[in-house]
């Protein structure tokens, strides 16, 4: 209920506030620091507004008064100063007075690399001005100087927008919740009933054991399902309610919608998927003798999903013959698609198709191994590939 | 009193044998024969290793047999094994109870799933609260009651569909005497009630107390079986205890001709006694 349920339904919109008032107040404190910059020596006369620009900004410290320079080093290295600047000639032919302005800073320090960011800020404004100054008393204006511009239009729709974001949002989520989903019911119904020592009170129950597996796989693949598509649901409302004011904020129009076809398709993947993760799942947990074992041989395979993911989820290609062959890859582009308003039925039929071949794979096997009473009895040090090598490939 | 003629159970040449890594094949039940009759407490009285637990779950379908045949209640346990557990109901230390279910979902949940009538399960349930006194606690979860009551629950869990046969594996092992006590006290009321219990145990006292008739099993085999007086004849020795070491002994060849007795002119090793079931 809890896992299955009210995670899923009020975890993102907590979650989504929660990144982002961390990311504001984050970004507070960062902008909040004083800048310590140590300067080693003037750049040219010409250009000396440059450094009463730097030392007038309001977050800049400016030192510069260090008898020996190299000082300056090991505070830097000691966090007691966040980037030593210094303006080094260039001999650029026509231009007398070139210069660079070099950075000294320590990237893995947040403070030192704002530091170099509000020193290239003011060098780039800096920069214009002088140009702009110059093009005016060579009578250039800024329609002459400015040429070779690239402008680019949006066609994009605010809808196709937000289907682009939930396309990929959305199938990558359902992907990774219906697995989420169907992970701990698969331990707790295989490797869970061994530790409770429940495995042999069940077996001595008059219901055959085919009925007593098929009611566990279908109780996994119920809560796989109902995970991934609630926390579908949540994802969509949460979008709608967070994000959208947020990306509205900084003027782009986003609307969140799906259409109304990609639906079925979503339910058949998320079905697809949970009957798929639900029998691997439960394959190698029944292995286990134990909760914690169980969940030890069953991550693997989780991570193991987020690679296929991220190839159907990161890439523009459409579903096609090739990647509808591609297993949880196929569902994941299948999704994207769908809500992305594309719908190749040839190629999500054979997505389907290829699922569910997986799908009777896996209860075929599971088939096999329950005719081993050894395997019934937890023999095989909780081992899937102990059993494999001695029963299945010996 | 139930109709004794009829067997219940009948064990036949039951044979089970294990690879195990290190030791090779273990013949853990090497050719028990026994039967069991309604309103009987058939005790299977062995160490630890014997082989009685391999017995009990061989006829609880758990485990398959390697070789000979059984029966309960006519159902044979390999070609029907649904039928067999419909037939019995298996308590050990091993088949524990859903933690986070109350008392009574458990019983109700074992009621149905063992396929009794659903319209009767409520009454069936009532029925197995009142009986075992766990009306104050069946709202409880199973992780919250002491060992006495998750016993009673454990009870009603295995006679949740009133099977005509009883298996109890080591039922008192981890239970303080009182809980021990009641434990016996519930298998004397059963055996009244007409059921057919099998005992296992390796406490001497209780097989004493509860069992009709006795079979002694070592390494897999079944070295005697009798009523305790009947074995009490055959070995010349009083206490169970004692009978039951002079058979172990004289199976280990630790004894030689002279001190064998009585029995050892009647049973040598590995054999049984007559079947003197009442």
């Amino acid at each position: 209920m809890v896992n299955g349920i009210l995670i899923p339904i009020f975890m993102y919109p907590i979650m989504l506030w929660a990144v982002f008032t961390g990311m504001t107040f984050v970004q507070g404190i960062n902008d909040g620091f004083v800048s310590r910059l140590a300067v080693d020596g003037p750049p040219p006369a010409a250009h000396s507004m440059l450094l009463d620009t730097i030392r007038g900004h309001e977050r800049i410290q400016v030192r510069e008064d260090a008898a020996d320079p190299s000082v300056w080093d090991a505070q830097l290295a000691a966090g007691e100063l966040d980037a030593i600047v210094s303006f080094r000639p260039i001999d650029a032919g026509a231009l007398d007075d070139n210069f660079a302005v070099a950075v000294l800073y320590d990237r893995a320090e947040e403070r030192s690399r704002q530091a170099r960011e509000r020193v290239r800020r003011l060098v780039d404004d800096y920069r214009t001005d002088w140009i702009a100054g110059r093009a005016e008393s060579l009578d250039v204006d800024e329609a002459e100087r400015t040429v070779f511009v690239l402008v680019g239009e949006n066609v994009s729709s605010s809808e196709d927008i937000g289907q682009l974001l939930l396309g990929q949002m959305l199938s990558f989520f359902l992907v990774i919740m219906v697995a989420l989903g169907c992970f701990i019911p698969s331990v707790d119904t295989t490797a869970g009933e061994r530790e409770r020592s429940t495995w042999e009170t069940l077996m001595t129950v008059s219901a055959s054991r085919s009925s007593i597996v098929t009611a566990k796989y279908l109780y996994v693949v119920t809560l796989g399902m109902v995970a991934g598509l609630l926390n579908v649901v949540a994802m969509m409302i949460s979008m709608g309610a967070i994000v959208r004011p947020l990306l509205q904020a900084n003027d782009e129009a986003i609307a969140f919608s799906i259409p109304l076809m990609a639906a079925p398709v979503m339910l058949a993947g998320a079905t697809a998927l949970a009957l798929f993760f639900g029998a691997a799942m439960m394959i190698l947990a029944a292995f286990a003798r134990s909760f914690k074992d169980g969940q030890a041989m069953v991550t693997p395979v989780y991570w193991l999903v987020f690679i296929p993911i991220l190839l159907g989820d990161q890439t523009d290609v459409n579903l096609s013959l090739g990647t509808a062959l591609i297993p949880i890859a196929n569902i994941t582009m299948m999704i994207r698609d769908a809500i992305q308003g594309v719908f190749l039925w040839q190629w999500i039929g054979l997505t389907l198709a290829v699922t569910m071949a997986l799908v009777v794979a896996c209860l075929l096997l599971a088939r096999q191994i329950l005719k081993f009473e050894d395997f019934l009895m937890g023999s095989f040090d909780g081992s899937f590939w102990r059993f494999a090598k001695e029963k299945l490939f010996a | 009193m139930t109709d004794m003629s009829q067997a219940t159970v009948r064990v036949s040449d039951l044979r089970k044998t294990f690879y195990d890594e290190s030791r090779g094949e273990v013949h853990a039940v090497d050719g028990l024969s026994f039967d069991c009759h309604p309103g009987e407490v058939f005790g299977l009285l062995g160490a630890n290793g014997a082989g009685k637990t391999t017995t009990l779950r061989m006829l609880s379908t758990v485990l398959k047999p390697s070789g000979g045949t059984a029966s309960v209640m006519g159902h044979d346990i390999e070609r029907d094994p649904e039928a067999v557990r419909r037939s019995l109901g298996f308590y050990s230390a091993s088949t524990a109870l859903y933690p986070r279910l109350t008392a009574r979902e458990t019983i109700e949940f074992f009621t149905r799933i063992n396929g009794y009538p659903a319209e009767r399960v409520q009454q069936r349930v009532e029925e197995l609260v009142d009986r075992f006194g766990i009306a104050e606690y069946q709202k409880g979860r199973v992780d919250k009651l002491s060992s006495g009551m998750k016993q009673k629950v454990s009870i009603a869990r295995t006679m949740a569909h009133d099977p005509p046969v009883l298996i109890f594996d080591e039922p008192t092992v981890g239970l303080d005497v009182m809980n021990a006590l009641a434990m016996v006290k519930v298998i004397r009321e059963l055996k009244e009630e007409g059921k057919t219990i099998i005992f296992s145990s390796h406490i001497m006292s209780e097989v004493e107390k509860l069992c009709d008739r006795i079979g002694i099993v070592h390494r897999g085999k079944l070295l005697a079986l009798g009523t305790l007086d009947e074995l009490r004849a055959v070995t010349g020795e009083h206490y169970l205890e004692d009978v039951f070491l002079d058979y172990v002994k004289r199976a280990e060849g630790i004894v030689g001709e002279a001190e064998i007795g009585p029995a050892g002119a009647l049973h040598a090793a590995g054999d049984e006694l007559p079947d003197r079931s009442p």
